[in-house]
């Protein structure tokens, strides 16, 4: 874990920086009416910074590597997986529309991580697709995207 | 007495059967959340509010507060059969909790919880309505400079007692503060960090950014042990029941826990989780016999259970009557009831007292479906506990996904949730805090207004916080609250050179 808290820290303190200088470059801190929209942004950029630079300092004294935080193996590409599929899902809502997406989404899913039955994958998918658009589009009149384009 | 005609109007407005159908399936929804881990009551409450845009904001509130009652208890149920705890307020009681189970008390550990929890609920109403009116009052007299001191006693406080390491905490938080930066400046109404994009002017929205972290975040963070602790078994209610001599027993646990728990969860920072580990410790400490605990003590069950249950009603007192949300679970009601159109503070109870008083009449009736459900329905959510994980994950992604999409209708705030939740997975893995960043993105426009409203009146001196007595006091508290962590991070690295 040293090793992220020291990459961390100092991504953090870049951050800050541009965070307190880009206040300061194009917003106003202050004039006769009082502080201006630049301060509190200047002086919370000034506090992240110093707070990364003493995590920077902590890390780098400390001399016991830690132990290891990220997943391996069957972990990680679990974590990977359901990541991707999840941002793909997001990403391609516009154009396959909600209670399709949904479907599809959740037929991989649990496909993926369960190894179900494929008619339990099914029931699953567009039971919960269906209940989705029940409570949300026809109860709490929510426009869903719809699919943007269309197959047949 | 306008204080029972009040009362009176509160029942009648939460007993109409929308608001008691709210009530009742906000506790039990609030059960099952509990009880699954991995889904605890922030990220419950955050994907359950945009449910609540359609509804009045007091069907709304009922139903979220409900939720919250409901998972102080449904996080019992885990810790006791299982050993893994639903939600951060019930891991003190895996302690003995489990090892009754181990010792086939299962039953009367779940059945004194539920009882405490009903005691400890109902008294915490009790104490919510008589103390908040005064609090309120006592309120009305804030100015900027005591609003922002108490809204930094709050961000200090959550940062302190949230995580292990007081510096990570204190990034989390001033993180937050950075968010809250973005978009339209309340004063000038200048767009910051906009970079031209029309979404990013409008600023960081909390309730996708919560998803984010609670749902998502930790949804991906469970996704590395592939299926999960299983529960097995049956339970009947008539194994729930405590036996008088438990009931002796725990009586006076009941008690403390009650007291402790709400005293804590007023607190602006400190909530129910804490107020369990305390209330475990006192009990500890009083014992006669101090070596049963952690082998299967009754007590050690019946005072944290009630104390998580009074510390959350009591959560809502610096919520409703200051505007300060005392747990990242309140700093998402809060957002809600600023979504809803309504403004928290000492204002509302003058201006909305239909909803504060249908709130606090409501609590009275969710506690009472909180013991039967919890007793009565016991058999069902221990069934309940037994679906999957590979079927249950991709349901709460899917909730996610639409909670976030729900909130204005747009793809941009569900791209939000997804960087959210990656950002939720390693500050979990990291040691950071997302508590501290919730709260301090829901309380960062209001705190800057305060803050540049209290250097107008003074004309740019700080002086203005020392000088006005309460925001002394709250100002002093906040300043230790910053000190405290300093001072030990000095000492250690001292130590470490000699």
């Amino acid at each position: 874990m040293r090793a992220a808290d020291r990459i961390t820290a100092a991504l953090l303190f870049v951050f800050a920086v541009a965070f307190a200088a880009g206040a300061l470059r194009y917003y106003e801190y202050g004039g006769s009416g009082g502080p201006g929209p630049a301060f509190l942004p200047f002086w919370l950029g000034v506090a992240m910074a110093l707070l990364a630079l003493m995590m920077l300092v902590k890390a780098l004294r400390n001399p016991d590597p830690g132990e290891a935080w990220l997943p391996r193996g069957e972990g990680l590409r679990h974590t990977l997986v359901v990541l991707g599929v999840t941002a793909l899902f997001i990403a391609l809502l516009k154009y396959v529309g909600m209670i399709i997406g949904t479907a599809l989404f959740l037929a991989a899913l649990v496909r993926y991580l369960g190894a179900h039955r494929w008619w339990v994958t099914l029931a699953i998918a567009v039971g919960a697709a269906g209940a989705n658009w029940l409570v949300f589009v026809h109860w709490l009149r929510l426009p869903f995207p719809e699919a943007g384009i269309w197959i047949f | 007495m306008d204080f029972l005609a009040h009362l009176g109007m509160g029942f009648g407005i939460a007993l109409t059967p929308f608001n008691l159908m709210m009530a009742v399936a906000g506790v039990m929804v609030g059960m099952l959340i509990g009880a699954l881990p991995g889904v605890g009551p922030p990220s419950g409450v955050a994907m359950l509010l945009p449910l609540t845009f359609g509804m009045e904001p007091t069907s709304g509130i009922i139903m979220l507060a409900a939720m919250y009652a409901g998972t102080m208890y449904g996080g019992t149920i885990t810790s006791v059969l299982i050993n893994t705890p639903g939600e951060s307020a019930s891991v003190v009681t895996c302690l003995d909790g489990y090892q009754m189970a181990l010792q086939g008390r299962a039953g009367p550990a779940l059945g004194i919880a539920a009882i405490g929890s009903f005691i400890a609920g109902t008294i915490g109403v009790v104490l919510l309505m008589l103390v908040s009116p005064l609090l309120a009052r006592w309120a009305l007299s804030f100015g900027p400079p005591e609003s922002f001191a108490l809204m930094l006693l709050g961000l200090t406080t959550v940062t302190l007692l949230g995580g292990d390491d007081p510096l990570k905490g204190y990034i989390s938080m001033v993180f937050g503060l950075m968010l809250a930066m973005v978009g339209f400046d309340i004063i000038s109404g200048e767009a910051r960090y906009g970079f031209g994009i029309p979404e990013m002017m409008d600023g960081v929205d909390f309730l996708p950014v919560a998803i984010g972290l609670f749902g998502l975040g930790e949804v991906l963070a469970g996704t590395e042990e592939k299926g999960g602790a299983q529960v097995k078994g049956k339970l009947r209610l008539r194994e729930v029941l405590p036996s008088l001599a438990d009931w002796a027993k725990s009586k006076w646990s009941i008690a403390r826990g009650t007291v402790l728990g709400f005293a804590v969860g007023v607190l602006p920072g400190a909530g129910p989780t804490v107020a369990s580990f305390l209330s475990y410790t006192v009990e500890k400490r009083v014992s006669k016999t101090p070596e049963r605990f952690g082998k299967g003590a009754i007590e050690g069950v019946a005072a944290p259970e009630s104390a998580n249950n009074a510390a959350a009603t009591a959560a809502m007192v610096p919520m409703l009557t200051l505007g300060i949300p005392g747990s990242a679970t309140t700093a998402i009601m809060l957002g809600g009831l600023m979504m809803w159109g309504l403004r928290p503070g000492p204002m509302l109870f003058e201006k909305n007292p239909q909803f504060v008083w249908g709130l606090i009449a409501s609590q009275y009736i969710a506690n009472v479906m909180l013991l039967v459900a919890s007793t009565a329905l016991i058999p069902l959510f221990v069934r309940a506990l037994r679906i999957p994980y590979s079927i249950l994950m991709p349901l709460i992604i899917l909730f996610c996904v639409t909670g976030a999409y729900s909130l204005k209708n747009n793809v941009w705030d569900v791209g939000q949730m997804l960087v959210f939740g990656v950002v939720g997975y390693f500050m979990k893995k990291l040691g950071y805090s997302p508590a501290a960043l919730v709260l301090a993105l829901v309380l960062g426009p209001l705190a800057e207004r305060s803050l540049r409203q209290s250097l107008i009146i003074s004309d740019a001196g700080i002086g203005i916080f020392f000088t006005r007595p309460i925001s002394a006091v709250l100002m002093v508290l906040a300043l230790a609250a910053i000190a405290v962590p300093l001072a030990k991070w000095g000492r250690s690295r001292l130590s470490s050179k000699a």
